[in-house]
Protein backbone atom coordinates (compact mmCIF):
# COMPACT_ATOMS: atom_id res chain seq x y z
CA UNK A 1 0.00 0.00 0.00
CA UNK A 2 1.38 3.35 -0.84
CA UNK A 3 0.08 5.27 2.41
CA UNK A 4 1.17 4.37 6.01
CA UNK A 5 -1.24 3.20 8.00
CA UNK A 6 -2.89 6.32 10.21
CA UNK A 7 -3.23 4.71 13.92
CA UNK A 8 -6.46 5.54 15.78
CA UNK A 9 -7.13 5.25 19.03
CA UNK A 10 -10.09 3.38 20.60
CA UNK A 11 -13.05 5.92 21.38
CA UNK A 12 -13.94 5.19 24.73
CA UNK A 13 -18.00 4.66 24.05
CA UNK A 14 -16.37 1.39 22.28
CA UNK A 15 -14.32 0.15 25.21
CA UNK A 16 -17.06 0.75 27.60
CA UNK A 17 -19.03 -1.06 24.83
CA UNK A 18 -17.43 -4.03 25.16
CA UNK A 19 -17.12 -4.35 28.70
CA UNK A 20 -20.67 -3.82 29.49
CA UNK A 21 -20.93 -6.68 26.87
CA UNK A 22 -18.80 -8.94 28.95
CA UNK A 23 -20.07 -7.92 32.20
CA UNK A 24 -23.78 -8.54 31.07
CA UNK A 25 -23.53 -11.98 29.73
CA UNK A 26 -21.93 -13.30 32.76
CA UNK A 27 -23.93 -11.08 35.04
CA UNK A 28 -27.02 -12.36 33.28
CA UNK A 29 -26.05 -15.91 33.03
CA UNK A 30 -25.69 -16.00 37.57
CA UNK A 31 -28.82 -13.96 37.28
CA UNK A 32 -31.00 -16.26 35.10
CA UNK A 33 -29.78 -19.56 37.51
CA UNK A 34 -30.13 -17.62 41.15
CA UNK A 35 -33.37 -16.47 40.09
CA UNK A 36 -34.30 -20.04 38.96
CA UNK A 37 -35.41 -19.08 35.62
CA UNK A 38 -33.21 -21.65 34.58
CA UNK A 39 -33.61 -24.39 36.83
CA UNK A 40 -30.62 -25.38 38.54
CA UNK A 41 -30.04 -29.33 37.11
CA UNK A 42 -29.57 -27.78 33.44
CA UNK A 43 -27.36 -24.90 33.79
CA UNK A 44 -24.63 -24.04 36.41
CA UNK A 45 -24.60 -20.32 37.34
CA UNK A 46 -20.90 -19.31 36.86
CA UNK A 47 -20.12 -18.74 40.28
CA UNK A 48 -21.01 -22.21 41.09
CA UNK A 49 -18.30 -23.47 37.87
CA UNK A 50 -15.84 -21.30 39.51
CA UNK A 51 -16.06 -23.19 43.03
CA UNK A 52 -15.99 -26.86 41.60
CA UNK A 53 -13.09 -25.71 39.47
CA UNK A 54 -11.03 -24.55 42.83
CA UNK A 55 -12.39 -28.04 44.10
CA UNK A 56 -11.70 -30.01 41.73
CA UNK A 57 -7.74 -28.91 41.59
CA UNK A 58 -7.55 -31.34 44.98
CA UNK A 59 -10.31 -33.65 44.40
CA UNK A 60 -10.17 -36.18 42.22
CA UNK A 61 -14.02 -37.30 43.08
CA UNK A 62 -16.56 -37.96 41.38
CA UNK A 63 -15.02 -38.80 38.55
CA UNK A 64 -11.47 -40.45 39.49
CA UNK A 65 -8.85 -38.03 38.19
CA UNK A 66 -7.87 -34.54 39.41
CA UNK A 67 -8.76 -31.41 36.34
CA UNK A 68 -5.29 -30.60 35.78
CA UNK A 69 -4.62 -34.83 35.76
CA UNK A 70 -7.42 -34.83 32.86
CA UNK A 71 -6.30 -31.75 31.05
CA UNK A 72 -2.87 -33.24 30.65
CA UNK A 73 -3.90 -36.33 29.50
CA UNK A 74 -6.23 -34.54 26.68
CA UNK A 75 -2.94 -32.44 25.79
CA UNK A 76 -0.95 -35.67 25.80
CA UNK A 77 -3.19 -37.22 23.21
CA UNK A 78 -3.81 -34.55 21.20
CA UNK A 79 -0.11 -33.08 21.13
CA UNK A 80 0.97 -36.66 19.63
CA UNK A 81 -2.01 -36.74 17.16
CA UNK A 82 -0.89 -33.37 16.40
CA UNK A 83 2.99 -33.93 16.29
CA UNK A 84 2.31 -37.53 13.88
CA UNK A 85 -0.38 -35.55 10.79
CA UNK A 86 2.60 -32.64 10.44
CA UNK A 87 5.45 -35.35 10.75
CA UNK A 88 3.79 -37.05 8.09
CA UNK A 89 1.10 -34.81 6.62
CA UNK A 90 3.71 -31.77 5.51
CA UNK A 91 6.51 -33.93 3.74
CA UNK A 92 3.72 -36.17 1.88
CA UNK A 93 1.80 -32.86 1.05
CA UNK A 94 5.24 -31.47 -0.44
CA UNK A 95 6.25 -34.27 -2.44
CA UNK A 96 2.76 -34.85 -3.78
CA UNK A 97 3.05 -31.20 -5.21
CA UNK A 98 5.89 -32.06 -6.71
CA UNK A 99 6.67 -35.43 -7.81
CA UNK A 100 4.34 -37.23 -10.42
CA UNK A 101 4.72 -40.78 -9.09
CA UNK A 102 3.83 -39.54 -5.54
CA UNK A 103 0.94 -37.82 -6.18
CA UNK A 104 -0.39 -40.85 -8.78
CA UNK A 105 0.16 -43.06 -6.10
CA UNK A 106 -1.33 -41.27 -2.78
CA UNK A 107 -3.75 -38.79 -4.59
CA UNK A 108 -6.72 -41.65 -4.60
CA UNK A 109 -5.88 -42.86 -1.28
CA UNK A 110 -6.23 -39.02 -0.44
CA UNK A 111 -9.56 -38.49 -2.04
CA UNK A 112 -10.77 -41.32 -0.24
CA UNK A 113 -10.16 -40.64 3.36
CA UNK A 114 -10.96 -36.87 3.22
CA UNK A 115 -14.36 -36.88 2.83
CA UNK A 116 -14.52 -39.51 6.21
CA UNK A 117 -15.55 -37.13 9.03
CA UNK A 118 -12.78 -38.33 11.79
CA UNK A 119 -14.97 -38.77 13.90
CA UNK A 120 -16.41 -41.71 11.64
CA UNK A 121 -13.04 -43.81 12.54
CA UNK A 122 -14.40 -44.21 16.10
CA UNK A 123 -15.90 -47.54 16.14
CA UNK A 124 -12.76 -49.07 13.86
CA UNK A 125 -10.31 -47.22 16.38
CA UNK A 126 -12.15 -49.12 19.06
CA UNK A 127 -11.94 -52.77 17.02
CA UNK A 128 -8.70 -52.10 16.56
CA UNK A 129 -6.83 -50.65 19.27
CA UNK A 130 -9.30 -50.13 22.05
CA UNK A 131 -9.86 -47.17 24.26
CA UNK A 132 -6.21 -46.90 25.13
CA UNK A 133 -3.93 -43.64 24.09
CA UNK A 134 -3.27 -45.27 20.48
CA UNK A 135 -7.28 -45.10 19.02
CA UNK A 136 -7.53 -41.58 20.09
CA UNK A 137 -4.11 -40.86 18.87
CA UNK A 138 -5.38 -42.16 15.27
CA UNK A 139 -8.29 -40.34 15.17
CA UNK A 140 -6.74 -36.87 15.92
CA UNK A 141 -3.89 -38.19 13.28
CA UNK A 142 -6.17 -38.65 10.79
CA UNK A 143 -8.36 -35.64 11.01
CA UNK A 144 -4.79 -33.17 11.38
CA UNK A 145 -3.44 -35.11 8.30
CA UNK A 146 -5.87 -33.41 6.04
CA UNK A 147 -5.35 -29.78 5.80
CA UNK A 148 -1.33 -30.15 6.15
CA UNK A 149 -1.22 -32.47 2.77
CA UNK A 150 -3.51 -29.59 1.53
CA UNK A 151 -1.71 -26.94 2.70
CA UNK A 152 1.92 -28.20 1.94
CA UNK A 153 0.64 -29.16 -1.41
CA UNK A 154 -1.00 -25.47 -2.18
CA UNK A 155 2.51 -23.71 -1.06
CA UNK A 156 3.98 -26.17 -3.57
CA UNK A 157 1.76 -25.69 -6.33
CA UNK A 158 2.26 -21.97 -5.99
CA UNK A 159 5.93 -21.57 -6.53
CA UNK A 160 6.16 -19.08 -9.30
CA UNK A 161 7.00 -20.78 -12.61
CA UNK A 162 9.08 -18.20 -13.82
CA UNK A 163 11.63 -19.29 -11.04
CA UNK A 164 11.09 -22.96 -11.93
CA UNK A 165 12.00 -22.23 -15.62
CA UNK A 166 14.89 -20.46 -14.65
CA UNK A 167 16.54 -22.79 -12.39
CA UNK A 168 15.66 -25.60 -15.35
CA UNK A 169 17.96 -23.31 -17.73
CA UNK A 170 20.31 -23.08 -15.76
CA UNK A 171 20.26 -26.89 -15.37
CA UNK A 172 19.06 -27.99 -12.04
CA UNK A 173 17.76 -31.04 -11.42
CA UNK A 174 13.97 -31.84 -10.34
CA UNK A 175 15.38 -32.65 -6.47
CA UNK A 176 17.42 -29.14 -6.90
CA UNK A 177 14.46 -27.26 -7.79
CA UNK A 178 12.03 -29.17 -5.28
CA UNK A 179 14.67 -28.47 -2.32
CA UNK A 180 15.92 -25.16 -3.02
CA UNK A 181 12.36 -23.19 -4.82
CA UNK A 182 9.30 -25.08 -4.55
CA UNK A 183 9.85 -25.88 0.06
CA UNK A 184 10.76 -22.65 0.88
CA UNK A 185 8.30 -20.73 -1.02
CA UNK A 186 5.53 -23.59 0.53
CA UNK A 187 6.95 -22.11 3.86
CA UNK A 188 3.84 -19.76 4.90
CA UNK A 189 1.33 -22.08 3.70
CA UNK A 190 2.83 -25.00 5.70
CA UNK A 191 3.06 -22.43 8.36
CA UNK A 192 -0.72 -21.99 7.71
CA UNK A 193 -1.60 -25.55 8.07
CA UNK A 194 -0.53 -25.63 12.16
CA UNK A 195 -3.32 -22.86 13.29
CA UNK A 196 -5.90 -25.13 11.32
CA UNK A 197 -4.99 -28.66 12.25
CA UNK A 198 -4.50 -27.45 15.87
CA UNK A 199 -8.04 -26.88 15.74
CA UNK A 200 -9.04 -29.81 13.98
CA UNK A 201 -7.14 -32.15 16.04
CA UNK A 202 -8.83 -30.24 19.44
CA UNK A 203 -11.94 -30.81 18.52
CA UNK A 204 -11.60 -34.65 16.93
CA UNK A 205 -10.03 -35.05 21.01
CA UNK A 206 -13.00 -34.21 22.47
CA UNK A 207 -15.17 -35.87 20.57
CA UNK A 208 -12.54 -39.34 20.54
CA UNK A 209 -13.17 -38.85 24.24
CA UNK A 210 -16.73 -38.46 24.39
CA UNK A 211 -17.31 -41.79 23.09
CA UNK A 212 -14.12 -43.57 24.36
CA UNK A 213 -12.49 -42.76 27.15
CA UNK A 214 -11.72 -43.36 30.88
CA UNK A 215 -10.07 -39.94 31.47
CA UNK A 216 -9.48 -36.49 29.87
CA UNK A 217 -11.62 -33.46 29.49
CA UNK A 218 -13.99 -35.11 26.96
CA UNK A 219 -14.76 -37.68 29.40
CA UNK A 220 -15.02 -35.11 32.67
CA UNK A 221 -17.73 -33.44 30.27
CA UNK A 222 -19.41 -36.89 29.48
CA UNK A 223 -19.22 -37.86 33.11
CA UNK A 224 -20.87 -34.50 34.40
CA UNK A 225 -23.97 -35.37 32.02
CA UNK A 226 -24.02 -38.87 33.08
CA UNK A 227 -24.33 -37.85 37.06
CA UNK A 228 -26.48 -35.00 35.92
CA UNK A 229 -24.15 -32.09 37.34
CA UNK A 230 -23.80 -29.35 34.64
CA UNK A 231 -21.17 -27.42 36.64
CA UNK A 232 -18.50 -30.41 35.61
CA UNK A 233 -20.34 -29.88 32.18
CA UNK A 234 -19.39 -26.88 32.18
CA UNK A 235 -16.27 -26.91 33.75
CA UNK A 236 -15.34 -29.43 31.10
CA UNK A 237 -16.50 -27.05 28.15
CA UNK A 238 -14.41 -24.06 29.58
CA UNK A 239 -11.36 -25.90 30.14
CA UNK A 240 -11.47 -27.10 26.86
CA UNK A 241 -11.66 -23.76 25.59
CA UNK A 242 -9.29 -21.85 27.54
CA UNK A 243 -6.77 -24.87 26.63
CA UNK A 244 -7.44 -24.67 23.32
CA UNK A 245 -7.10 -21.01 23.42
CA UNK A 246 -4.10 -20.58 24.74
CA UNK A 247 -2.20 -23.64 22.81
CA UNK A 248 -3.41 -21.16 19.77
CA UNK A 249 -1.43 -18.14 20.72
CA UNK A 250 1.29 -20.03 21.98
CA UNK A 251 1.49 -21.45 18.34
CA UNK A 252 0.91 -18.33 16.35
CA UNK A 253 3.67 -16.62 18.36
CA UNK A 254 6.24 -19.72 17.74
CA UNK A 255 4.97 -18.89 13.87
CA UNK A 256 6.06 -15.26 14.08
CA UNK A 257 9.34 -15.99 15.48
CA UNK A 258 10.04 -18.14 13.05
CA UNK A 259 8.64 -16.78 9.86
CA UNK A 260 10.30 -13.03 11.05
CA UNK A 261 12.17 -13.20 7.74
CA UNK A 262 9.81 -14.58 5.63
CA UNK A 263 6.96 -12.67 3.71
CA UNK A 264 3.76 -14.15 3.64
CA UNK B 1 7.93 -53.38 -22.85
CA UNK B 2 9.83 -51.75 -20.43
CA UNK B 3 9.32 -48.33 -22.18
CA UNK B 4 5.25 -49.18 -21.90
CA UNK B 5 6.12 -49.79 -18.27
CA UNK B 6 7.90 -46.34 -17.68
CA UNK B 7 5.72 -44.68 -19.81
CA UNK B 8 2.53 -46.26 -17.66
CA UNK B 9 4.66 -44.78 -14.21
CA UNK B 10 5.26 -41.32 -15.46
CA UNK B 11 1.60 -40.72 -16.34
CA UNK B 12 -0.64 -39.19 -13.34
CA UNK B 13 -4.08 -41.27 -14.38
CA UNK B 14 -2.44 -44.87 -14.96
CA UNK B 15 -0.92 -44.22 -10.91
CA UNK B 16 -3.93 -43.47 -10.02
CA UNK B 17 -5.85 -46.38 -10.98
CA UNK B 18 -2.93 -48.76 -10.06
CA UNK B 19 -3.29 -46.77 -6.60
CA UNK B 20 -7.20 -47.25 -6.58
CA UNK B 21 -7.06 -50.83 -7.07
CA UNK B 22 -4.12 -51.66 -5.51
CA UNK B 23 -5.87 -50.29 -2.41
CA UNK B 24 -8.89 -52.26 -2.37
CA UNK B 25 -6.76 -55.47 -3.28
CA UNK B 26 -4.43 -54.16 -0.15
CA UNK B 27 -8.07 -53.95 1.71
CA UNK B 28 -9.10 -57.42 0.70
CA UNK B 29 -6.17 -59.35 1.19
CA UNK B 30 -5.76 -57.77 4.73
CA UNK B 31 -9.47 -58.41 5.62
CA UNK B 32 -9.56 -62.17 4.50
CA UNK B 33 -6.22 -63.03 6.06
CA UNK B 34 -7.90 -61.50 9.38
CA UNK B 35 -4.38 -59.58 9.79
CA UNK B 36 -6.68 -57.21 11.85
CA UNK B 37 -8.36 -60.19 13.57
CA UNK B 38 -12.31 -60.07 12.64
CA UNK B 39 -12.44 -56.30 12.78
CA UNK B 40 -12.32 -55.75 9.08
CA UNK B 41 -14.42 -56.84 6.28
CA UNK B 42 -13.45 -56.91 2.78
CA UNK B 43 -14.84 -54.67 0.31
CA UNK B 44 -17.18 -56.58 -1.62
CA UNK B 45 -19.13 -57.97 1.39
CA UNK B 46 -19.60 -54.26 2.65
CA UNK B 47 -20.96 -53.34 -0.71
CA UNK B 48 -23.30 -56.73 -0.43
CA UNK B 49 -24.04 -55.31 3.12
CA UNK B 50 -25.40 -51.59 1.78
CA UNK B 51 -27.14 -53.09 -1.03
CA UNK B 52 -29.36 -55.66 1.46
CA UNK B 53 -29.78 -52.38 3.57
CA UNK B 54 -31.52 -50.92 0.52
CA UNK B 55 -34.58 -53.56 0.94
CA UNK B 56 -34.29 -54.76 4.52
CA UNK B 57 -35.42 -52.33 7.09
CA UNK B 58 -33.41 -51.73 10.07
CA UNK B 59 -34.92 -50.01 13.15
CA UNK B 60 -38.03 -49.50 10.68
CA UNK B 61 -36.15 -47.77 8.11
CA UNK B 62 -34.12 -48.60 5.11
CA UNK B 63 -30.69 -47.15 3.97
CA UNK B 64 -32.63 -44.15 2.39
CA UNK B 65 -34.73 -43.65 5.03
CA UNK B 66 -31.46 -43.34 7.44
CA UNK B 67 -29.83 -41.14 4.60
CA UNK B 68 -32.46 -38.86 4.58
CA UNK B 69 -32.83 -38.90 8.36
CA UNK B 70 -29.14 -37.20 9.09
CA UNK B 71 -29.27 -35.10 6.39
CA UNK B 72 -32.57 -33.34 6.85
CA UNK B 73 -30.92 -32.73 10.44
CA UNK B 74 -27.94 -31.15 8.77
CA UNK B 75 -29.73 -29.15 6.68
CA UNK B 76 -32.24 -27.77 9.11
CA UNK B 77 -29.25 -26.88 11.38
CA UNK B 78 -26.96 -25.43 8.85
CA UNK B 79 -30.18 -23.23 7.62
CA UNK B 80 -30.61 -21.74 10.93
CA UNK B 81 -26.76 -21.10 11.72
CA UNK B 82 -26.04 -19.65 8.39
CA UNK B 83 -29.10 -17.08 8.49
CA UNK B 84 -28.14 -15.95 11.97
CA UNK B 85 -24.60 -15.94 11.86
CA UNK B 86 -23.81 -14.60 8.34
CA UNK B 87 -25.69 -11.61 8.47
CA UNK B 88 -24.63 -11.31 12.31
CA UNK B 89 -21.01 -10.88 11.12
CA UNK B 90 -21.88 -8.30 8.21
CA UNK B 91 -23.39 -5.86 10.53
CA UNK B 92 -20.34 -6.81 12.91
CA UNK B 93 -17.65 -5.59 10.12
CA UNK B 94 -19.65 -2.92 8.96
CA UNK B 95 -20.68 -1.15 12.22
CA UNK B 96 -17.96 -0.70 15.20
CA UNK B 97 -20.42 -0.40 18.08
CA UNK B 98 -22.32 -3.97 17.11
CA UNK B 99 -18.94 -5.09 16.51
CA UNK B 100 -18.31 -3.99 20.23
CA UNK B 101 -21.34 -5.59 21.59
CA UNK B 102 -20.86 -8.94 20.03
CA UNK B 103 -17.27 -9.10 19.60
CA UNK B 104 -16.34 -10.07 23.35
CA UNK B 105 -18.73 -12.36 23.68
CA UNK B 106 -18.18 -14.23 20.83
CA UNK B 107 -15.04 -14.36 21.38
CA UNK B 108 -15.29 -16.57 24.25
CA UNK B 109 -17.33 -19.01 22.87
CA UNK B 110 -15.36 -19.28 19.77
CA UNK B 111 -12.47 -21.59 20.88
CA UNK B 112 -14.90 -24.24 22.28
CA UNK B 113 -14.90 -26.87 19.95
CA UNK B 114 -18.97 -27.49 19.19
CA UNK B 115 -18.74 -31.30 19.75
CA UNK B 116 -18.05 -30.26 23.74
CA UNK B 117 -21.52 -28.89 23.60
CA UNK B 118 -22.93 -32.46 23.14
CA UNK B 119 -23.71 -33.06 27.02
CA UNK B 120 -25.49 -29.32 27.56
CA UNK B 121 -27.10 -30.32 24.75
CA UNK B 122 -28.62 -33.31 25.86
CA UNK B 123 -29.45 -32.04 29.69
CA UNK B 124 -31.24 -28.70 27.26
CA UNK B 125 -33.25 -30.56 25.41
CA UNK B 126 -33.16 -33.87 25.60
CA UNK B 127 -32.23 -36.72 22.94
CA UNK B 128 -34.57 -35.88 20.56
CA UNK B 129 -34.03 -34.16 17.59
CA UNK B 130 -33.65 -30.39 18.88
CA UNK B 131 -30.63 -31.36 20.76
CA UNK B 132 -28.94 -32.39 17.75
CA UNK B 133 -29.95 -29.47 15.35
CA UNK B 134 -28.93 -27.69 18.45
CA UNK B 135 -25.65 -28.91 18.25
CA UNK B 136 -25.19 -28.51 14.23
CA UNK B 137 -26.43 -24.79 14.46
CA UNK B 138 -23.52 -24.13 17.36
CA UNK B 139 -21.12 -25.57 14.79
CA UNK B 140 -22.22 -23.95 11.68
CA UNK B 141 -22.35 -20.70 13.26
CA UNK B 142 -18.81 -19.82 14.18
CA UNK B 143 -17.26 -20.29 10.43
CA UNK B 144 -19.95 -18.77 9.07
CA UNK B 145 -19.84 -15.49 11.38
CA UNK B 146 -16.35 -15.39 10.98
CA UNK B 147 -15.63 -15.53 7.01
CA UNK B 148 -18.74 -12.86 6.91
CA UNK B 149 -16.53 -10.95 9.17
CA UNK B 150 -13.39 -11.23 7.68
CA UNK B 151 -14.94 -11.17 3.81
CA UNK B 152 -15.82 -7.62 5.16
CA UNK B 153 -12.98 -6.49 6.66
CA UNK B 154 -9.93 -7.57 4.50
CA UNK B 155 -11.46 -5.72 1.27
CA UNK B 156 -9.10 -3.79 -0.43
CA UNK B 157 -9.64 -0.38 0.68
CA UNK B 158 -8.70 1.24 -2.20
CA UNK B 159 -12.15 -0.51 -3.87
CA UNK B 160 -13.72 1.91 -1.17
CA UNK B 161 -11.71 4.86 -2.52
CA UNK B 162 -13.05 3.94 -6.16
CA UNK B 163 -17.11 4.25 -4.98
CA UNK B 164 -16.60 7.28 -3.20
CA UNK B 165 -14.71 8.92 -6.01
CA UNK B 166 -17.46 8.18 -8.07
CA UNK B 167 -19.96 9.90 -5.61
CA UNK B 168 -21.22 6.87 -3.83
CA UNK B 169 -22.65 7.34 -0.31
CA UNK B 170 -22.21 4.65 2.53
CA UNK B 171 -25.22 2.78 1.20
CA UNK B 172 -23.61 2.57 -2.15
CA UNK B 173 -20.19 1.33 -0.85
CA UNK B 174 -22.09 -1.84 1.38
CA UNK B 175 -23.86 -2.63 -1.45
CA UNK B 176 -21.69 -2.08 -4.07
CA UNK B 177 -18.43 -3.31 -2.59
CA UNK B 178 -18.66 -4.49 0.45
CA UNK B 179 -21.52 -7.37 -0.28
CA UNK B 180 -20.25 -8.31 -3.63
CA UNK B 181 -16.67 -8.35 -2.66
CA UNK B 182 -17.21 -10.15 0.50
CA UNK B 183 -18.85 -13.10 -0.95
CA UNK B 184 -16.66 -15.11 -2.37
CA UNK B 185 -15.05 -15.61 1.75
CA UNK B 186 -18.79 -15.88 2.98
CA UNK B 187 -19.41 -19.02 0.36
CA UNK B 188 -15.87 -20.48 1.63
CA UNK B 189 -17.10 -20.15 5.13
CA UNK B 190 -20.68 -22.02 4.05
CA UNK B 191 -18.40 -24.58 3.00
CA UNK B 192 -16.55 -24.88 6.20
CA UNK B 193 -19.64 -24.83 8.13
CA UNK B 194 -20.91 -27.47 5.96
CA UNK B 195 -18.33 -29.76 6.75
CA UNK B 196 -18.50 -29.52 9.88
CA UNK B 197 -22.36 -29.84 10.26
CA UNK B 198 -21.76 -33.26 8.78
CA UNK B 199 -18.88 -33.88 11.68
CA UNK B 200 -21.66 -32.41 13.92
CA UNK B 201 -24.47 -34.81 13.35
CA UNK B 202 -22.24 -37.74 13.29
CA UNK B 203 -21.03 -37.10 16.56
CA UNK B 204 -24.79 -36.22 18.24
CA UNK B 205 -26.11 -39.36 16.40
CA UNK B 206 -23.15 -41.56 17.44
CA UNK B 207 -23.67 -40.26 21.11
CA UNK B 208 -27.11 -40.75 21.01
CA UNK B 209 -30.15 -41.33 18.63
CA UNK B 210 -32.28 -44.05 17.12
CA UNK B 211 -31.55 -43.40 13.14
CA UNK B 212 -29.60 -41.63 11.01
CA UNK B 213 -25.88 -42.92 9.45
CA UNK B 214 -24.39 -42.51 12.50
CA UNK B 215 -26.42 -44.50 14.07
CA UNK B 216 -25.64 -46.98 11.65
CA UNK B 217 -22.20 -46.88 12.48
CA UNK B 218 -22.73 -47.28 16.10
CA UNK B 219 -25.43 -50.21 15.46
CA UNK B 220 -22.26 -52.01 13.94
CA UNK B 221 -20.21 -51.71 16.33
CA UNK B 222 -22.66 -53.05 18.84
CA UNK B 223 -22.33 -56.02 16.75
CA UNK B 224 -19.50 -56.06 15.92
CA UNK B 225 -20.34 -56.22 12.49
CA UNK B 226 -16.96 -54.15 10.53
CA UNK B 227 -19.02 -54.06 6.93
CA UNK B 228 -22.02 -52.27 8.74
CA UNK B 229 -19.23 -49.57 10.01
CA UNK B 230 -17.24 -49.03 7.01
CA UNK B 231 -20.74 -49.39 4.53
CA UNK B 232 -21.81 -46.11 7.38
CA UNK B 233 -18.59 -44.65 6.88
CA UNK B 234 -18.24 -44.63 3.10
CA UNK B 235 -22.32 -43.77 3.00
CA UNK B 236 -21.41 -40.41 4.80
CA UNK B 237 -18.52 -39.56 2.93
CA UNK B 238 -20.30 -39.73 -0.37
CA UNK B 239 -23.23 -37.90 1.27
CA UNK B 240 -21.18 -34.91 1.98
CA UNK B 241 -19.11 -34.98 -1.23
CA UNK B 242 -22.14 -34.54 -2.75
CA UNK B 243 -23.68 -32.04 -0.37
CA UNK B 244 -20.84 -29.93 -0.92
CA UNK B 245 -20.92 -30.04 -4.79
CA UNK B 246 -23.46 -28.83 -4.15
CA UNK B 247 -22.61 -25.75 -2.13
CA UNK B 248 -19.74 -25.15 -4.90
CA UNK B 249 -22.31 -25.16 -7.52
CA UNK B 250 -24.68 -22.64 -6.37
CA UNK B 251 -21.71 -20.39 -5.58
CA UNK B 252 -20.82 -20.67 -9.47
CA UNK B 253 -24.05 -19.91 -9.74
CA UNK B 254 -24.37 -16.59 -7.46
CA UNK B 255 -21.11 -15.29 -7.42
CA UNK B 256 -19.17 -16.11 -10.63
CA UNK B 257 -16.75 -12.94 -10.13
CA UNK B 258 -14.77 -15.28 -7.87
CA UNK B 259 -13.92 -17.50 -10.72
CA UNK B 260 -9.94 -17.57 -11.21
CA UNK B 261 -9.75 -16.97 -7.25
CA UNK B 262 -7.30 -19.77 -6.51
CA UNK B 263 -8.42 -20.86 -3.00
CA UNK B 264 -7.82 -24.68 -2.58
CA UNK B 265 -7.24 -25.51 1.02
CA UNK B 266 -10.19 -25.12 3.58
Amino acid sequence: MAYEAVKVKTPLIIKILSAASIVTFFGGWELIVDLGIVPSTMLAAPSTVFKLFIVKLTDPNPDGALLQTHAWISIQEAGIGYLLSLLIGIPLGLFMGWFTVVRGIFRPLFEIIRPIPPIAWIPLCIFWFGIELWGKVFIIWIGGVVPCVINAWTGVNMTNPTLIQMARTYGASDWQIFRKLCIPSALPMVFGALQITLAICWTNLVAAELLAADSGLGFLITMGRRLALPEMVVLGMVTVGVAGALIGVAIDALEKRLLAGIRR
Amino acid sequence: MLKVLGKTLRSEFSLYVISFFGFLLLWDWVAKEQILGRSLAPPLDVLKELHRLTTVKLAGKDLFGHIWDSTRRVFIGFAIGAVFAVPLGLLMALNRYINALVKPVFDIFKPMPPIAWISIAILWFGIEEASKIFIIVIGAFVPCLLNAYNGVRLIDPELYDVIRMLGGNRRAEILHVSFPAAFPAIFSGLQISLSIAWTCVLAAELVSSRSGLGWIIIQGMRLTRPDLVIGGMAIIALVAWLTTLLISGLERLICPWKRGIKEGYL
